[in-house]
């Protein structure tokens, strides 16, 4: 899905083109053709909803929207790293999951035991 | 009467709109699918939430909710996908640097290590022993005046041949042109195919596309508007000399005839979209003048508002 500016604004109903134009040119949206051709996909566009509903329906001051949006990227990242480490694991034989699965139980507690 | 999107938002019947609106915004703030993204039990109520506050934060339909008229359950909005959805998964990583990049620590290292992007496989055509060659896809990137006025640009294929793509005006983002022959090269003397490129048109900082129209925001003076005046607008071809005649207002939109992207005989128009914008300091003259004017006059933009609402 590749869509361009009008397109977008006409899906989102509560997104305008100004808002729009400001986040891409802010960073917050980066759509695929750069600052030359705006083209957005469905990573944009939801993220675009994402965007609406902290700044319309939170109304969180635009000044803090950087911080939120950098700690919300880092969670996903590490999602998906967690995500590939399991399913990495889910391939191992049953013998090395077990030890995995034991040493982080044994770190876990060790923490938790201070 | 059933009150469960009141109790949903945890306000009462009798709240003012701006309780239910201060209780939704509180509860969206902590519950919301992309800040929460394993936790589908807050993910579900969110939903709860919001549905309740589509209804209860529209005065109307909250009014006819209140009389019966309409039931809790004809509100919920349709299904949504959230941007944890897409940004979790392989493909997300485009806004892995957050919105600060640059400071990236020695435990991300680790995983670029581990996940490094993988170089995609193959690429470019089926080798099919088909006597025609392959269609080769490239894209490219065109200025807005350029697709708006139509343009010759010289490519450098990726196998070093460079080759002249005439790209014709009012050509539209995402169009594909087919260049025939300019493809991967025939199989045993038969054709070569085709070289089919994806435009992708630029935006522009003062000019918008509506097909063939062009849209520009003009900005005028209090006095322009008032006195009518002679002013010269750019458009896409160069600037032109257009009249405002008096007493126009702001938003009132004027129409450039042929002054659009031409497209064979046929040409769009540039559409004038006034604004009339004040200085930032009014001086004294025009606090006098606009004193004087509220004075004597009994004019008023609103009725037809008043009226209708």
């Amino acid at each position: 899905m590749s869509l361009d500016e009008q397109t977008v604004v006409a899906q989102i109903e509560r997104l305008t083109l100004r808002e729009l134009r400001l986040w891409v040119s802010e960073g917050w949206v980066r759509p695929a053709q750069g600052e030359h051709g705006p083209v957005f996909d469905e990573l944009d566009v939801a993220r675009l909803h994402l965007l609406c509903d902290l700044c319309n329906d939170m109304e969180l001051p635009a000044d803090v929207i950087p911080t939120v949006l950098t700690l919300i990227d880092q969670l996903h990242r590490t999602r998906r790293h967690l995500r590939h480490l399991t399913e990495a694991l889910d391939e191992q034989p049953a013998e090395v999951r077990r030890a995995v699965v034991a040493s982080v139980r044994l770190k876990a507690k060790a923490k938790a035991d201070g | 009467m059933n009150d469960a999107p009141y109790k949903v938002l945890g306000v009462s019947k009798t709240a003012t709109q701006d309780e239910i609106k201060k209780a939704y915004r509180k509860l969206a703030k902590t519950l919301h699918p992309d800040l929460n993204p394993d936790d589908p039990g807050k993910q579900a109520q969110f939903q709860a939430v919001t549905a309740a506050y589509d209804l209860l934060g529209d005065t109307e339909k909250r009014r006819r909710f209140d009389a019966g008229e309409i039931d809790a359950s004809g509100q919920e909005r349709p299904e949504r996908q959230y941007y944890h959805q897409y940004a979790a998964q392989d493909g997300g990583e485009r806004y892995d640097g957050g919105f600060a990049a640059g400071h990236e620590e020695d435990f991300s290292d680790l995983f670029a290590d581990l996940f490094g992007r993988r170089q995609p496989s193959g690429g470019g055509a089926h080798r099919e022993f088909k006597a025609r060659g392959a269609d080769l896809r490239y894209h490219l990137e065109v200025g807005f005046l350029e697709a708006a006025l139509g343009a010759k640009r010289t490519v450098t294929m990726p196998d070093g041949k460079s080759i002249e793509i005439t790209i014709p005006s009012g050509v539209s983002d995402g169009q594909v042109l087919r260049l025939r022959g300019k493809g991967a090269p025939g199989y045993g003397g038969g054709p070569a195919g085709d070289a089919l490129i994806t435009i992708a048109v630029a935006s522009h900082p003062v000019f918008i596309r509506d097909g063939d129209d062009i849209e520009l925001e003009l900005p005028i003076t209090f006095d322009e508007a008032v006195l009518g005046a002679k002013v010269d607008v750019p458009t896409i071809s160069g600037s032109v000399s257009m009249t405002i005649p008096p007493g126009t207002s702001s938003g009132q939109r004027l129409r450039l005839k042929g002054r659009g992207i031409k497209r064979g005989k046929a040409s769009g128009d540039q559409l004038v979209r006034i604004k009339i914008v004040l200085p930032k300091a009014i001086d004294d003259d025009m606090r006098t003048l606009a004193e004087r004017w509220r004075d004597s006059t009994d004019f008023d933009p609103r009725t037809d508002l008043r009226r209708k609402t």
